[in-house]
């Protein structure tokens, strides 16, 4: 993906190794951080833990980053905070590239172009999916016996449909929709919000962006003379797509999901402070800075240390995504 | 993804985020108090205007509507009753000149003070106590107190819609009424000095609507518009109130839905003349400062909470288990998460209610016995190697505000040390009054319960008689029930003899300690800041931030601000 004069650029790219380096001291702290705390995220220490007056104690060798309002260590909440909101932020981009990609590059391809739409294929796959989330395995199995009928079906006819603008309108009324209304709703639905709620949740509206960059993508690359070629040399459009156009525009992927996994840690951060994310005693950077708050004048430690950790993990990662940006693609800087 | 932040964006970002943690790293004064004109000899001077703030937002203020401590804050100022609480939490004489008791405890018989004007000009006579009280448990009202009044002759067929007119409630003149009971009833005056029976002006009509306006016979009442609902509340001083000279201040302000630290500014500043919404690190420094210690006070302890088991769910209908849970827990780690709020509590009854027993030991923290208790049913536990112990999680319920998010935690630590695994449910607060009184649904729950009237029975009857399984809404969550301690309180309830009431509520006491349908942890009171020139407030032993004699003593603005 990175060729030579691609990785000569970031190496001469002073705030994209900064970002790298952040982002590295981020994911080992996250991951070595919680095996070498002396004490437990969930642990109160009410004997060292506490001040004379009654307050948690500031940061001291028994606790680097003092503790918390339950007395806890912050050090070790944080590394394992650190680890939850990363895992849901890249799990969320994950899927959000995944979707927005495909989303993108179909988009992209039939702009401007009106095809047969494989609906009964597509509505017998969303009613086994539904089916199956609900636990009706036996519907599902109808359903998607339903969607093959109705792709074989496709073949004999059917109307021809702006699938550009329909996926665009699509992307249009999800960006309307407010995320955080999403979220609850799902919770409220499920009873419970969880670390897997919150990840496909932020990777099911997170998406938008990126299939908006990728479809303008490939619509450049579309007219690019060796897809002409290959589609005049008979290659299927899956093919093309697959082996030709995706990896063109995988430098725009990479690019755009560095970026979204800042902003899906200020996201999840975001969920947890206002208590619709994941639930306590969990720790989450966004959690922190809730339970902190009122101390911040008695024990600025307590919202100082996740506040400075969302700050430094989006600061990394938007920096690393910049200078992804500018090696992979100059002309656009 | 919606769009991308410049460098420019990423650097303000940084720079904002570090002046930010540099900010709260420096620690700041608390302002001095503003002092009084006066020395502490000087008299009560009239006039002024008292402000005050809450977080929350007053439900209603009609005695006879769904009460709440806010709510009863005002609702004391606006509404005089029969008989009211004094600084002893004794029951005295309010609108009644006196009463009379007679057919062996089961009539009571007021005689009005003559001369009372309600906040409509009109004089208060027995029609307006009567109508008043049928007002209030008509069934068509949302009272949620009702089944209190149930002991008033002809409660049931009136309360069931049998009788247009309550029989026990009978005027015998202009200014004598009297109330009959079906039997002998210890509680009765408290019941009545609460505020849910207290006379309405004829405004008030024969129902509730939720649209009428408060006005009764207390010092205060309610300025035209005067209630913005949501954001604020004054009442002026009513002139004609029977006691006189009182009230001195010409009006109290509350504004609703302001933020803590909101609150903490505007009082430091003299905005505010008083406040209690304070978090626990303001809190700790007001009480730490020299300066402020003089102009602090507690409120009274008058309420429970606990960690409620179902005793109808495995593995809480085992009282080994409920056993091991009450001596697993050290109340004191419990204070140390609001200390300035909380209280540890091992009893039934808190400390500032008749019928508390400081000797009395209850449930108390003691490791060795809460493990021997997990051993004696059948789920040792050893803290060595983590192994035993209840196998299954045990979901806890419990609402998303307040200090019971940190307790619930604690409880997870400590319970986690006896084997037993708690995964916390959070939910609304609605949920949470559905969900528990669902016997199949919560295993473990947050109880809690604030005193109704100053008795042991407000916390008794409600939480752990059988009798308050009936019923759809039950507040009983622990869904216990004991046949013994059913007779103990009922003859409780009919003793008049208040050492042989004390001694049988002992007994109920050790009785619910030992069954242990609740873990007891802590009593909450509330701590009242004031400016030293407010004058004459003294934390009353029932009602909450009692301002009704309260008078201002401003320097620098004078009383009239």
């Amino acid at each position: 993906m990175l060729d030579p004069r691609a990785r000569a650029r970031l190496a001469h790219d002073r705030a994209a190794l900064t970002g790298a380096a952040i982002v590295a001291a981020l994911l080992l702290f996250v991951l070595v951080g919680p095996l070498v705390v002396r004490h437990g995220p969930l642990e109160s220490d009410f004997v060292r833990g506490v001040s004379p007056a009654a307050m948690p104690v500031g940061p001291r060798a028994e606790f680097p980053l003092g503790t918390d309002r339950m007395f806890r260590d912050v050090l070790s909440r944080l590394a394992s905070a650190g680890r939850l909101s990363l895992f849901i932020a890249l799990s969320a981009t994950s899927i959000a590239a995944a979707l927005g990609a495909v989303v993108g590059v179909v988009s992209g391809w039939y702009e401007g172009s009106r095809v047969r739409v494989p609906w009964p294929a597509i509505a017998g796959c969303v009613a086994a999916f539904a089916a199956l989330a609900l636990g009706h395995p036996a519907v599902a199995a109808v359903a998607l016996a339903a969607a093959c009928f109705g792709a074989l079906a496709r073949r004999f006819g059917g109307p021809r449909m702006d699938i550009d603008g329909l996926l665009m309108r699509v992307v249009d009324v999800m960006l309307a929709f407010p995320f955080l209304l999403l979220v609850m709703a799902i919770g409220a639905a499920i009873d419970r919000t969880s670390a897997p709620t919150i990840l496909v949740t932020l990777g099911l509206t997170g998406w938008l962006g990126i299939a908006r960059v990728l479809r303008a993508k490939t619509i450049q690359v579309r007219a690019l003379e060796y897809i002409e070629a290959s589609r005049a040399l008979g290659q299927s459009t899956a093919r093309v797509m697959l082996k030709h156009v995706l990896p063109n525009i995988a430098g725009s992927l990479v690019v755009t999901s560095t970026v979204l996994v800042a902003q899906m840690i200020v996201a999840d951060s975001v969920l947890s402070y206002l208590g619709v994310g994941v639930s306590p005693p969990t720790p989450t950077w966004g959690r922190m800075v809730y339970e902190g708050q009122d101390y911040y004048l008695a024990a600025p430690w307590i919202v100082a240390a996740p506040a400075a950790a969302i700050l430094l993990a989006v600061w990394g990662f938007n920096m690393l995504g910049e200078g992804l940006r500018d090696a992979l693609d100059p002309n656009e800087t | 993804m919606r769009s991308i932040p410049t460098r420019r964006d990423v650097r303000a970002a940084a720079c904002i985020g570090l002046v930010v943690t540099a900010a709260a790293g420096c620690h700041e004064q608390l302002a001095a108090p503003i002092p009084a004109r006066s020395d502490d000899s000087a008299a009560p001077r009239p006039g002024g205007t008292l402000h005050l703030a809450s977080l929350a937002d007053v439900r209603t203020l009609d005695p006879a509507g769904p009460l709440d401590a806010l709510s009863g804050e005002a609702i004391h100022l606006i509404f005089a009753g029969l008989v009211d609480y004094d600084q002893e939490a004794r029951v005295v004489p309010d609108l009644a000149d006196h009463w009379d008791v007679d057919d062996d405890g089961r009539t009571v018989r007021f005689t009005l003070r003559r001369g009372v004007v309600m906040h409509d000009g009109t004089e208060l006579t027995a029609d307006d106590v009567k109508r008043s009280v049928e007002r209030s448990l008509h069934p068509s009202t949302p009272n949620p107190n009702t089944s209190y009044f149930a002991n008033i002759d002809g409660y049931e067929a009136y309360a069931s819609r049998g009788a247009d007119h309550l029989r026990g409630v009978a005027v015998e003149g202009p200014y004598v009424v009297s109330f009959h009971l079906a039997a002998a009833d210890a509680t009765f005056l408290p019941l009545l000095a609460m505020l849910t029976l207290r006379p309405t002006c004829r405004s008030a009509t024969d129902r509730y609507a939720d649209t009428w306006l408060p006005c009764g016979a207390g010092p205060f009442k309610l300025e035209a518009d005067g209630w913005q609902r949501g954001t604020s509340l004054r009442l002026v001083r009513h002139s004609m109130y029977f006691r006189s000279g009182l009230p001195y201040l010409d009006a109290v302000e509350w504004t609703y839905g302001m933020q803590f630290l909101a609150q903490r500014f505007r009082f430091e500043q003299g905005e505010l003349d008083m406040t209690h919404d304070l978090t626990q690190s303001d809190l700790a420094r007001f009480v730490a400062d020299e300066r402020w210690r003089p102009y602090g006070a507690a409120e009274a302890d008058t309420s429970i909470f606990g960690e409620s088991m179902n005793t109808r769910l495995p593995p809480f209908d085992n009282v080994e288990i409920r056993r091991a849970v009450a001596a697993a827990i050290d109340r004191d780690h419990y204070r140390m998460i609001k200390p300035a709020n909380m209280t540890p509590l091992s009893q039934v009854i808190p400390p500032a209610v008749p019928g508390y027993d400081p000797t009395f030991e209850g449930q108390r923290y003691d490791y060795a016995a809460a493990l021997e208790h997990m051993r004696a049913a059948g789920y040792p536990f050893d803290p060595a190697t983590g192994r035993g112990g209840w196998p299954h999680p045990v979901e806890y319920l419990l609402y998303d505000q307040g200090v019971v998010l940190y307790t619930a935690q604690v409880l997870q630590q400590e319970l986690a040390k006896i084997g037993i695994h708690i995964a916390l449910k959070v939910v609304s607060w609605p949920a949470f009054l559905a969900m528990r009184t669902d016997a199949s649904r919560a295993g473990m729950s947050l109880g809690s319960w604030g005193m109704d009237y100053p008795d042991p029975s407000t916390f008794f009857e409600p939480l752990f008689a059988s009798a308050a399984l009936a019923g759809e809404s039950t507040y009983s969550s622990a869904f216990y029930s004991n046949p013994r301690l059913d007779d103990l309180l009922n003859r409780a309830r009919r003793e008049g003899d208040p050492a042989s009431r004390a001694r049988l509520y002992g007994e109920a006491n050790a009785i619910v300690c030992s069954d242990a349908p609740w873990a007891f942890t802590f009593g909450f009171h509330w701590f009242d800041l004031r400016q030293p020139y407010v004058r004459g407030f003294a934390p009353h032993p029932v009602w909450l931030r009692d301002v009704s004699r309260v008078w201002l003593d401003r320097a620098s603005s004078g009383a009239g601000r």
